[in-house]
């Protein structure tokens, strides 16, 4: 009885021993929802969705018709208007991706991005040599700018077991030069959470 | 067979006594722990706070059950201190803790029942929940972070909407259990309903967003809850006309937020009781409330003095908290007591039956036992400040020196604070936050 209890002991603890955070490098498509939060999933489907939809409704063939030129498309600011903390430039560099490598949308730098753009052209007039200075006053002005937002609601039990949470998000193509909406795409994502009452 | 059996029994409450002997004494560690820090924090040593603390994680002074409790510390001493962005890091891994508690664990309820609810998660009190959010607000405010500050002003909203929800049976009400199934709070006897800081944080945030209707119906909600907070406080609350402008977002550019006093102690009171041979020793938990020097808070900025209301006391909503807890804390204390007392007592007979000295020494063990195993949870968020006050005013463009002045009840100045503000046509919302903590 001792001795079994001894070698049990000896097992465990040397088990305890060998145990290390286990480290897998998976699939970035592959799904992963942990808390129920919004994550890199949701990012993704969203991405996704908008990507296929803005480059396939009228708005662009109607652009290029009319303007014989690829459309210039600045992405804006999207707000987030949930419970959590969401960094929705995940969603907009995916889409400034998708737009410059498909050839048919022009992207040019964000209004943050500008900012030090425009600073190095300041100091190039300065201190760069004349032949590789660039020329102020040459930027391409957009046609279009990206704006939209994410939304949620969020509906849980009186006894917070089960939770449901709908995010919505929205964006929009903007004509700067008329205000008019050319393009909105919405995206919806709902999801429900059951709570475990007990663990070991 | 039978001699074998009972010195089975004997070993076991040795090692029993041993066992639950070290575990009390870890309790009695985290517990100096936490007076040091209060003690650095009402001191307002914010930097030092942070060493302790730094200190205690590398000691494992607050174990895995204590997580949620060292990120609320964590996380108010380092907003004081002016990190912000480390600051909601660590309220947000608080809350997160918290949600993750939903799930109760068997195995530490059975612990709890055993030995003593220090072995139960610290799972967060509602208002502390709800806290979180305000000083992650604050936190978003100060780094000019709008959008963060809105996502913690809806997550305000959204928790006292639930516990309203929670509170007036707008379903059926399962309340949270504990694994001893025995549920933990009864929230009916709570007369505190919502947070008027939080409601007041939030209030402010949608009006300076442009969300009217939001902000109107935020504004609503803080009437509602400075009135129910009246029935619990020990001071003047604020009055309406103090609020009312509250929803102009043109009327004010800067926030004062003001934090005195500090949360309540909590100290343990034992019973022991010899009934014949047995011995029970019963410890419970008791809150008291610190008396803050402070009577007003007056603001001088641009030639003009402002006297400004105190508009929650975080620390009487504590009370109210723990005196709807106290009932199913007692009754699990009692049980735990007297669950032990007859364990205890029944090995002791068994010991008799080997001899004497047997007897003597299992009933000195359980003796032992009890007293190092029984003790109250004294855990709670100890830098959580006693009272929040707050005030909005406006400040005409250009620099202005805004001074803060802690007053005791002869109108002396105990504690003051100037900090600098250049308004322009831009500026939306400048925060003045400060604490003193007597």
């Amino acid at each position: 009885m001792r001795r079994t209890a001894l070698l049990s002991l000896l097992i465990l603890s040397t088990l305890m021993a060998c145990k290390s955070n286990v480290i897998n490098r998976v699939d970035p498509a592959s799904t992963s929802d942990l808390s129920g939060q919004w994550n890199d999933t949701d990012a993704r489907l969203v991405s996704e969705e908008m990507i296929t939809d803005a480059l396939t409704k009228p708005w662009l063939v109607q652009h290029n018709r009319n303007e014989q030129k690829p459309p210039v498309v600045i992405v804006g600011y999207v707000r987030n208007e949930t419970q959590e903390h969401i960094d929705t430039e995940v969603i907009t560099k995916e889409l400034e991706r998708a737009f410059v490598n498909s050839g048919t949308v022009s992207v040019v730098a964000s209004q943050q991005e500008r900012a030090d753009i425009r600073q190095e052209r300041e100091e190039q007039q300065v201190y760069a040599s004349e032949e590789t200075t660039k020329q102020m006053a040459q930027e391409l002005g957009a046609d279009y700018m990206m704006i939209g937002n994410i939304s949620s609601i969020v509906d849980e039990a009186p006894n917070r077991k089960d939770l449901t949470i709908f995010y919505t998000v929205n964006l929009e193509m903007v004509n700067v030069e008329t205000n008019q909406k050319v393009w909105i795409g919405n995206k919806k994502i709902k999801k429900t959470v059951r709570r475990r009452n007990y663990r070991g | 067979m039978f001699k074998n059996n009972s010195s089975y029994k004997i070993k076991t409450l040795i090692a029993l006594g041993a066992i639950s002997t070290l575990m009390a004494c870890r309790s009695y560690v985290l517990d100096d722990a936490q007076g040091d820090l209060k003690t650095a924090f009402i001191d307002g040593e914010f930097n030092y706070s942070a060493d302790l603390l730094s200190k205690f994680g590398d000691k494992d002074v607050y174990k895995s059950k204590d997580q949620v409790l060292y990120n609320l510390e964590y996380g108010t001493v380092l907003h004081f201190a002016g990190m912000y962005d480390s600051s909601s890091v660590l309220f947000s891994n608080a809350e997160n803790q918290i949600d993750n508690l939903y799930s109760k664990s068997i195995s530490r309820g059975v612990a709890s029942l055993l030995l003593s609810d220090n072995n139960l998660e610290y799972d967060g009190n509602e208002y502390e929940n709800i806290y979180l959010n305000a000083f992650k607000a604050l936190n978003y405010m100060h780094l000019k972070d709008y959008d963060g500050a809105l996502v913690e002003s809806r997550r305000i909203a959204y928790k006292m909407e639930q516990l309203d929800i929670r509170l007036n049976g707008l379903a059926t009400v399962f309340e949270k259990a504990d694994s001893t199934n025995i549920a933990n709070i009864d929230l009916k006897k709570v007369n505190t309903q919502s947070s008027a800081m939080g409601r007041y944080l939030s209030t402010v945030l949608f009006a300076k967003t442009g969300k009217k209707d939001d902000a109107r119906i935020e504004f609503d909600r803080l009437m509602r809850s400075v009135f129910e907070q009246d029935k619990i406080r020990r001071f003047y609350g604020p009055e309406i006309k103090d609020l009312q402008d509250l929803t102009d977002a043109d009327s004010y550019n800067v926030l004062i937020s003001a934090f005195t006093g500090i949360s309540p102690q909590m100290r343990e009171e034992s019973f022991r009781l010899f009934l014949d041979d047995a011995y029970v020793k019963f410890s419970i938990p008791e809150m008291w409330l610190y008396d803050t020097q402070v009577s007003n808070i007056r603001v001088k900025a641009n030639g003009e003095e402002y006297y400004i209301h105190m508009l929650e006391e975080m620390d009487t909503v504590a009370l109210d908290v723990f005196d709807a807890k106290r009932p199913i804390i007692y009754a699990r204390a009692l049980a735990r007591s007297v669950l032990k007392a007859a364990g205890t007592s029944k090995l002791t007979d068994a010991a008799e039956d080997k001899g004497e000295g047997w007897g003597i020494l299992a009933w000195l063990f359980g003796f032992l036992f009890q007293e190092a195993s029984e003790k109250a949870d004294l855990r709670a968020w100890q830098t959580m400040p006693g009272q929040s006050w707050m005030h909005v005013i406006n400040l005409p463009e250009g620099e202005h020196d805004v001074t803060l002045q802690y007053l005791d009840a002869k109108d002396r100045v105990m504690f003051e604070e100037t900090k600098t503000y250049n308004i322009t046509g831009n500026t939306r919302l400048e925060v003045f936050e400060s604490i003193y903590s007597y």
